[in-house]
């Protein structure tokens, strides 16, 4: 029983691991939230579903629905984030709102209320390991959400544009000096963290067999806190963050109160703020 | 159709308190608060339930609102408002969410369901019952919040919040307490928000969660950056308009979310100081500089 809740919460926080390394890079460039990162994330599963519907293979869907996802960040980053640059942080935080209720609601005319079920049916059987029962779906999960993170810690940590985001980050105007060009690297933050979310609502539709319009507020709002939990700006944050959150949440609902899951996340998000709001890894949070 | 408008009258007039409060935090503390309707939601549950449970009479039903929504601004507002920005968006967005399971999940505040038969308020042997004598209420819990906000606004503590909104670090080298100006700020713009909500509860007679989640919150801000940040008159006018273009407009309900998404983004882009400018009234808007 505790071993599976406790599979069940690292299988939900991987996914809230990849939407929080959007925020968290989103964040490190820009010292700003992207409130639409829930929205980026429903838009790539609701691709992923329409185009597996009209018949693509799983993988051409899966990278189409990241594809979108990443394409909607770079849109979104120039369409509501880069007239508001340099204006009062407030600005660009409500403007993200604004998209956030604008994509929202657009999904909800186009797709209508209702969940919609995952095309393909995957036939999962159960392995035992060592005594615990472990789904070949949550391990499949598993296995490409950490997959992905390796990915994007390779490309930030050894090439050269990842060197170039970190740089952006860490200075903007010292990055422009040293010729990087910054609204390009901007703009493939907004790239990469979307994709990852894209992906992350593709794995959540699976593994919920379902895909709704308001599916990415709470995983959105879940995968912020997590950001926050393990430091905001911080890469390896995030993802200890996301895998912490998923846990704790888990295990909360099974011991304490499932009425209360969704509010544990924010718990303790709040309990972070006051106890170390510079996160368990610092990030750049002050 | 008197009666008709006389009903938008009064939400207009409670949604006029709330986009005020809100304003507060937005326009003179430069925080974003998502979680406004919670402590709408606050002020209408508790203001219901002592005076269903405990049969309080109206005033000491909302004035219990007041104290205990004000007191959740507070101790959510000490933890964040250190912080920066950013953080109280979401802490209050989170804090909207957990209040909305709170209310679905108590017992006592009768679940999806909710509450039924709340009096209409009665004071002094007054009844309110009557939407005429309900309006004359509200329109003087209105005036009560403009005088209010406007002596705040224009006095040395009004100032102090304007340089924090403007530049918080030179605001604290100048001797302000920053952090306590911004919760005390918060702290009012919740009870604030809890007496429109015990209004709600008494005029509508009947609460259930729906009517206090994230859409509702949404709708207070776009009311406010409609109008303009930082400006009591347009919230005022944010608020009205709000009120009466979506009833005039009903049937194009379904894509009214998505107009209040689009308006927010290119309000920002286009005309950041809202319709009416920077805390004072001007018509500029007409002329388009």
């Amino acid at each position: 029983m505790f071993l599976q809740q406790l599979l069940n919460g690292l299988t939900a926080g991987a996914v809230y691991a990849l939407i929080a390394l959007g925020y968290t890079m989103i964040y490190g460039i820009l010292g700003l939230i992207n409130f639409a990162q829930g929205e980026i994330y429903m838009f790539g599963a609701f691709v992923a579903v329409l185009l597996l519907g009209a018949g693509v293979n799983f993988f051409l869907a899966f990278a189409g629905g990241m594809g979108a996802a990443a394409l909607l960040g770079v849109v979104l980053e120039r369409v509501a984030f880069r007239p508001l640059r340099g204006s009062h942080p407030l600005v660009p935080l409500i403007s993200a709102i604004g998209a956030s209720i604008f994509l929202q609601s657009l999904a909800l005319l186009l797709f209508g209320p209702n969940d919609r079920p995952f095309p393909i049916q995957f036939t999962f059987s159960t392995i035992t390991i060592a005594g615990l029962p472990l789904s070949s779906l949550q391990g499949a999960i598993l296995l490409a959400a950490l997959g992905f993170m390796a990915l994007l810690v390779v490309f930030v940590r050894y090439t050269r544009y990842g060197k170039a985001i970190v740089a952006c980050a860490l200075d903007r105007d010292t990055a422009r000096l040293m010729g990087v060009n910054v609204d390009r690297m901007v703009a493939l933050t907004f790239l990469i963290g979307s994709a990852l979310s894209g992906a992350a609502g593709i794995m959540m539709a699976i593994y919920y067999n379902a895909t709704y319009p308001r599916m990415g507020l709470l995983p959105g709002l879940k995968a912020f806190s997590a950001a926050i939990l393990g430091g905001v700006g911080s890469i390896p944050g995030a993802i200890l963050g996301g895998l912490l959150l998923g846990v704790a949440e888990s295990l909360g609902a099974a011991y304490v109160s499932s009425g209360y899951k969704d509010a544990i996340a924010f718990a303790i998000l709040i309990l972070v703020l006051l106890l170390r709001p510079q996160g368990i890894l610092k990030g750049r949070g002050d | 159709m008197s009666a008709y408008i006389l009903h938008l009258a009064i939400l207009g007039g409670i949604y006029i308190i709330l986009a005020i409060s809100l304003n507060l935090i937005i326009g003179y503390a430069g925080q974003v608060s998502l979680g406004h309707a919670a402590f709408f939601g606050i002020g209408a549950y508790v203001s219901a339930l002592t005076s269903l449970v405990w049969h309080f009479p109206f005033p000491l039903a909302a004035l219990s609102a007041v104290v205990f929504s004000g007191g959740c601004g507070l101790l959510l507002g000490l933890p964040t408002l250190r912080l920066k920005e950013d953080y109280l968006a979401i802490v209050t967005l989170g804090f909207g969410v957990i209040v909305d399971l709170v209310f679905l999940n108590l017992e006592i505040t009768g679940g999806p369901d909710g509450l039924a038969g709340i009096a209409p308020p009665r004071i002094l042997g007054l009844s309110f019952r009557a939407p005429g004598m309900f309006l004359l209420l509200v329109l003087l819990l209105v005036l009560f919040t403009l005088t209010l906000t406007y002596r705040l606004v224009n006095s040395y503590h009004g100032r102090a919040l304007r340089a924090i909104r403007d530049h918080e670090v030179t605001a604290q080298v100048m001797g302000i307490n920053t952090p306590a100006y911004k919760v005390a700020i918060f702290t009012l713009a919740a009870a604030l928000a809890g007496m429109a909500g015990s209004l709600y509860a008494h005029y509508i007679t009947f609460i259930n969660p729906e009517s206090f989640g994230l859409h509702t919150s949404i709708l207070i801000l776009c009311m406010v950056v409609l109008g303009g940040m930082g400006s009591i008159a347009g919230a005022v006018v944010g608020a009205l308009a709000l009120t009466v273009l979506p009833e005039m407009l009903r049937q194009f309900k379904a894509y009214q979310d998505l107009v209040y998404g689009g308006l927010l983004v290119t309000l920002l882009i286009w005309r950041p100081e809202g319709l009416l400018g920077k805390g004072k009234l001007s018509l500029k808007f007409i002329s388009r500089e």
